[in-house]
């Protein structure tokens, strides 16, 4: 009778464990960001796909091969048509506004061919990298044609030199930076009149050792037919609002794929730790393609790779990653634009030709506030969604640092000791014990010397006891 | 109370190595368990070391820590400087018995325990800027094992200082070519035991 009784329970148990709720939602990738120690931790998804977008579900005609997308901060989405050599510019709601298809070029028509890159300057001005024209061109808001931009001409440029520009982008100042095929010297910079005034950022020859040795006992035959040492070129290109130029190389050598270039043109990107921002780190390495800076210094890459979105902060810490490469919505073919807006992350296809947003998750919104609160300084408003982040996944070690470095400011030294080493953050770390140490003599100091003084008293005290009876004992013998 | 006699005697060993090694040697007063208790000790030291030195100081994952390892790092290297020793000197005129290395091997190791312990301590309560002091009071230790090892060689085998310093460079070579052959002793095993393994499947699959 139990026994039966017994059963049905656990039957009617499992159908209930059957029917509750499924995971809030699946998700075609897993999330994980890495620890200090260099392994792969698992961590909630930050950002999920939400919906996605070609050029028949808009009624257009496919689009072919897409190169770009660009996320203007009005809202609007352009997206470079490269196939169809044509601009669709697609509104917040994602309905097609107008295309540019062609363009009235001194009284000629004039139209793109297979272009590469898109920009678009606050005041709504469309630049367009026109790569196998040769040319950058410049359109106003309306898709007039104002200007183009021809291969720079200098006497440091071979005659020789194909120029074929890739990305564009243009700065507060209306200086143009152009990432051209082929080209090892750097990007590209162009005044504001679409003069060339030089190269910039140029990536340096990497120093190989082995190399160096084959080179000096081979022939002078043989070293002719060894493969020519030549800087890496820059692939992509993105620039922040305060004029800093972020560039991927898709090199999977390099410990530096992603620079920050200030606009002397010197690396001044910050790595925390011994790791750059590299992405995956296993022996395929990751190659970055595309980034995107989105507000307070934390900036995406685009791996082709693993087709994942790796996302890290001003202090060069890896955030979180999303995306891969598959079959399912949300995962990618050939990925190979990213923009973001607001809480968005938009990500383009090229083989599928299709656009695919994310949003962000509770977790990935969370730790886009702390973070941002956090790289302004605000540490204690930062430590209070640190907390939450941390019951949405203990192993977030931001998150402790955050907070260490909050309690440190607020005098809970012991605290932030515990807090920073569990976050790795030895220097910090240090500085919280070199507090600690200082408040725990102050009030110990007293009690110590006390008890030290008395233990020297005491030990002088035993010692002549010793010697008295000895003594005593020594006299005892004599007499 | 003998025991504790024997255990000081290594601590005037450390501070005075000619006289101390000589005396170890020609007047047996360095014991075999003595050494061993030195080398127990030196694990030990390495193994708390490793758990328990400063944060500031350790890079160790604490998940990848594992005490058992210690007997590759310390123990098996003692045991390969020995052996190694042992065969190289026996060639080489050396005066010393297998017996005698082991000990002033051993009896060598001590200012590792002397340093460490003292300086695993200090560790936990200094930062980042003093922690140059942590890894000079290391290399230090280093120094001394090096300075003792170096003075009980030359002792025990009656070696003059060049040869000492080239038999100690050529005994790290041996130890070398002893991992070599242990390496291809076990692989060569391992392939024997796969084959007649197979052979066994074989047979056994077949009737």
């Amino acid at each position: 009778m139990i026994i039966k009784r017994s059963i049905l329970v656990l039957a009617a148990l499992l159908i209930a464990a059957g029917l509750s709720p499924k995971p809030a939602q699946a998700s075609p990738y897993e999330g994980y960001t890495y620890s200090y120690w260099g392994e792969a931790v698992q961590s909630p998804i930050a950002y999920l796909p939400s919906k996605t977008v070609t050029g028949q579900e808009l009624g257009i005609g496919q689009w072919t091969a897409p190169n770009d997308i660009f996320a203007a901060p009005d809202g609007n989405l352009y997206v470079l048509d490269s196939g169809n050599g044509r601009i669709v510019v697609l509104d917040s709601q994602w309905k097609a506004v107008r295309q540019i298809q062609s363009f009235q070029n001194n009284g000629k028509q004039d139209a793109f061919k297979n272009p590469e890159g898109i920009f678009v300057t606050a005041d709504g001005h469309i630049y367009v990298a026109d790569t196998e024209n040769r040319r950058v061109v410049e359109l106003d808001g309306s898709g007039v044609f104002v200007r183009e931009i021809g291969a720079p001409k200098s006497e440091v440029i071979s005659d020789n030199f194909e120029y074929f520009p890739r990305k564009v982008i243009v700065d507060k100042a209306g200086r143009i930076y152009v990432v051209a095929r082929g080209v090892f010297d750097g990007i590209i910079e162009f005044d504001s009149d679409g003069g060339f005034t030089g190269f910039m950022g140029t990536n340096r020859v990497q120093f190989d050792p082995v190399d160096l040795f084959w080179k000096t006992v081979s022939t002078k035959e043989q070293r002719e037919k060894l493969i020519r040492f030549v800087p890496i070129e820059f692939n992509n290109l993105d620039v922040d609002t305060d004029g800093f130029i972020y560039t991927t190389t898709a090199d999977k050598q390099t410990s530096a794929p992603v620079k920050r270039l200030n606009p002397s043109g010197i690396d001044v990107l910050r790595v925390n730790g011994n790791i750059g921002p590299v992405g995956d780190l296993s022996i395929n390495r990751s190659a970055f393609i595309d980034i995107d800076v989105s507000g307070n210094g934390v900036y995406r890459t685009l791996d082709s790779t693993r087709g994942r979105i790796f996302t890290y902060n001003e202090d060069g810490n890896l955030l979180y990653v999303i995306g891969q490469l598959g079959n399912q919505a949300g995962t990618f073919k050939n990925p190979v634009a990213i923009e973001s807006f607001e809480n968005r992350i938009l990500v383009l296809d090229r083989d599928l030709g299709r656009i695919t947003e994310f949003t962000a998750t509770k977790f990935g919104s969370l730790v886009g506030e702390a973070n941002g609160l956090y790289s302004i300084g605000k540490h204690d408003e930062a430590a209070k969604l640190w907390e939450e982040v941390l019951r949405l996944d203990a192993n977030y070690e931001m998150a402790y640092i955050g907070i260490g470095k909050s309690m440190l400011r607020q005098g809970e030294y012991k605290q932030a000791m515990n807090y920073l080493k569990l976050g790795n953050d030895r220097e910090y770390y240090s500085k919280a014990l070199t507090k600690y140490r200082r408040e725990y003599m102050r009030e110990y100091f007293g009690t110590y010397m006390t008890a030290c003084i008395a233990l020297i008293l005491a030990i002088f005290a035993v010692r002549r006891g010793l010697r008295l009876r000895k003594g005593g004992l020594k006299q005892d013998a004599v007499s | 109370m003998r025991f504790l006699k024997e255990a000081r005697y290594s601590l005037h060993v450390a501070f005075h190595p000619f006289d101390g090694f000589w005396d170890l040697k020609y007047e047996n007063k360095g014991k075999l368990r003595i050494a061993l208790v030195i080398l127990f000790a030196v694990t030990v030291t390495m193994i708390l070391k490793r758990q328990y030195a400063g944060y500031v100081v350790n890079f160790n994952h604490p998940l990848e820590l594992n005490s058992i390892d210690e007997l590759k790092y310390i123990v098996l290297p003692f045991l390969l400087w020995c052996i190694a020793n042992w065969s190289l000197t026996t060639l080489m005129d050396g005066e010393g018995k297998f017996k005698e290395i082991v000990i002033a091997t051993g009896y060598a190791m001590l200012p590792l325990i002397l340093v460490y312990l003292p300086n695993m301590l200090l560790s936990n309560v200094i930062t980042l800027r003093e922690a140059s002091f942590y890894y000079l009071l290391e290399s230090a230790a280093a120094i001394w094992f090096m300075w003792l090892l170096f003075v009980g060689t030359m002792t025990i085998h009656q070696y003059t200082v060049t040869k000492t310093i080239f038999t100690m460079l050529l005994t790290v070579v041996v130890m070398g070519v002893i991992i070599f052959l242990g390496l291809l002793f076990f692989s060569l095993i391992q392939q024997i035991v796969s084959f007649v393994y197979t052979i066994y499947q074989e047979l056994s699959l077949r009737s």
